[in-house]
């Protein structure tokens, strides 16, 4: 369950400011985003698979 | 409540361009006749966000000169076509639905994509509403209204590209071009019942378009028929460079090998994830297409959860980290629906996304490997028909979900890894739903071939704007 309060501390960190009027809906929405998340992490994935490339030089 | 209240004389792009280069009809003509029909139309349904009624008419009256002197007036000879409001149009601010745009300057010229159809004597009469900056899969926008769905008023056109699928499905233009990040050409392709193609990733340039999400954001066109599909799609490729992602290939038209007959394919239904969200209207058209098709295997995607998810949070992650500045500055003015989720991005752990992208090779890899038995896959487009305006929740695998998060379920994973689909619409008992045509990287051909046979054999298509 992310609150509130998480919400705040962590755009403290991050040095983003919201207004307040706006937390409670960022933190319904980090809820569904960590839900999904997590299924990235778990299983863990095997080292030799890299992030695919974005950059072409 | 049916909108489409009278047939239209002349419908699609190649009857148009034939009958205007043949100078059976004048494109003027046919301007005119797109114009009152958005007149009439598109207050209800808001399809439409701004005509340019004048370059419209402007743009006709040279096509008709170019007839007159007997010179080639091109491919697309008249045809009227409308694009998404991300896409750049000489004069006008490029909004992508949000009133955040509004104050940047007007583009200085056309996205490449006009350009070429312009070139090609295509007549753009207008931008569509869509999502704010394509956000979404519903087209209710705060700031510029919901479209409404042309074939029933009530329900949702789809979205991010509503706008665009809906003036098709409606007749007020004979194609479209719109924009999919994770399924915002699909899912409204599917609710309002019209063809719609997302290319392989990077094989149309986005230059002079908004972006969404760099590595995920593909162009493509929407028409009533595989055959229109078929036509815009080859006047709309080739490299530019200004898209760092755009491949250097050759075009690869297909209009003219579009009644190949592709024996012997192999085709395979999609099963698992793509069968477990899926409703029962969603499987049976499935399964029509696959009947027809001579299909019989079935493949089993894994991995395609957790492709979803990844393509998921990049998105978020990706789309707050282009508006961070206005999230910091302007956070009151951004539609409610899109500020929490893009902020929310700003906040995930990097590990999430690199581990996204790790999921990313390792999803392309299952892929890959399932094309070395089949040619082509099958999958709904949607998990269910068109819901209804603000309907808050949808049903999946017999459980109730938000509608807006879970629309893409079938449409994120696939698009993660930039395949060339071509959704077609399928028949129901009340609201139609598409079906994705899938193929290997490059292969639009195969995928519009088979589109196009399958409109031949009346398996899939509607009577869109003769009710």
């Amino acid at each position: 369950m992310i609150t509130i309060e998480d919400i705040d501390r962590l755009a403290a960190l991050a040095g983003i400011r919201i207004d307040p009027a706006f937390v409670a809906g960022v933190a319904q929405a980090m809820e569904t985003l960590l839900a999904q998340g997590r299924l990235l992490t778990d299983p863990p994935l095997a080292a030799e698979i890299e992030p695919a490339a974005v950059f072409r030089p | 409540m049916i909108l489409l209240d009278r047939p239209i004389a002349i419908a699609g792009a190649r009857s148009i361009a034939r009958a205007v280069r043949s100078g059976e009809l004048s494109a003027v003509a046919v301007i005119e006749d797109r114009l009152e029909r958005i007149a009439r139309l598109n207050p209800r349904l808001n399809a439409f966000t701004n005509i340019l009624e004048d370059r419209a008419l402007a743009e006709a009256a040279a096509v008709d000169a170019l007839v007159a002197a007997g010179r080639d007036p091109g491919p697309l000879a008249g045809v009227p076509f409308g694009v998404k409001d991300n896409y750049d149009v000489a004069g006008r601010v490029t909004t992508a639905g949000s009133i955040i745009n509004l104050k940047l300057p007007p583009a200085h010229e056309d996205a490449v994509l006009v350009r070429r159809l312009t070139n090609a004597g295509a007549i753009l009469v207008g931008t569509q509403n869509m999502d704010e900056f394509a956000y979404g899969f519903t087209t209710e926008n705060a700031h510029y209204g919901a479209t409404r769905n042309p074939r029933d008023a009530g329900r949702s056109a789809g979205g991010s590209s509503g706008g665009s699928a809906a003036a098709v499905a409606a007749g007020l233009v004979d194609f479209s071009l719109g924009t999919d990040t994770n399924g915002s050409i699909r899912v409204p392709s599917s609710f309002c019942g019209v063809f719609g193609l997302k290319p392989t990733f990077g094989r149309l340039p986005r230059t002079g378009t908004f972006p969404f999400v760099h590595d995920l954001d593909h162009l493509g066109p929407f028409a009533n028929s595989a055959d229109d599909l078929a036509l815009v799609y080859d006047a709309i490729q080739g490299f530019d460079a200004g898209d760092a992602a755009c491949a250097q290939r050759r075009a690869d038209p297909v209009s003219a090998s579009l009644a190949a007959a592709n024996d012997g394919l192999r085709v395979a239904v999609l099963d698992g994830w793509f069968h477990d969200n899926a409703d029962d209207q969603g499987r049976a058209a499935v399964r029509t297409v696959a009947d027809a098709l001579g299909a019989t295997g079935r493949v089993t995607l894994h991995g395609a959860e957790r492709a979803r998810a990844a393509a998921f949070v990049l998105t978020s992650a990706s789309g707050g980290n282009l508006h961070a500045e206005a999230l910091a500055e302007r956070a009151e003015d951004f539609d409610p629906a899109t500020r929490s989720r893009l902020l929310a991005g700003l906040l995930l752990p990097a590990n999430l996304v690199l581990q996204a992208q790790r999921v990313r090779l390792l999803f392309q890899a299952e892929v890959s490997a399932a094309f070395r038995d089949h040619d082509l896959l099958l999958a709904p487009a949607t998990p269910c028909a068109a819901p209804l305006l603000g309907q808050p929740t949808i049903g999946v695998a017999g459980r109730d979900v938000a509608t807006r998060p879970n629309i893409g379920l079938l449409t994120q994973p696939l698009s993660f890894v930039g395949l060339p689909i071509v959704a077609v619409p399928v028949a129901g008992a009340g609201m139609p739903i598409g079906v994705q045509i899938v193929a290997p990287p490059w292969a639009e051909a195969l995928a519009l071939q088979t589109a196009a046979r399958l409109e031949r054999e009346g398996v899939v298509g509607l009577e869109a704007a003769n009710p």
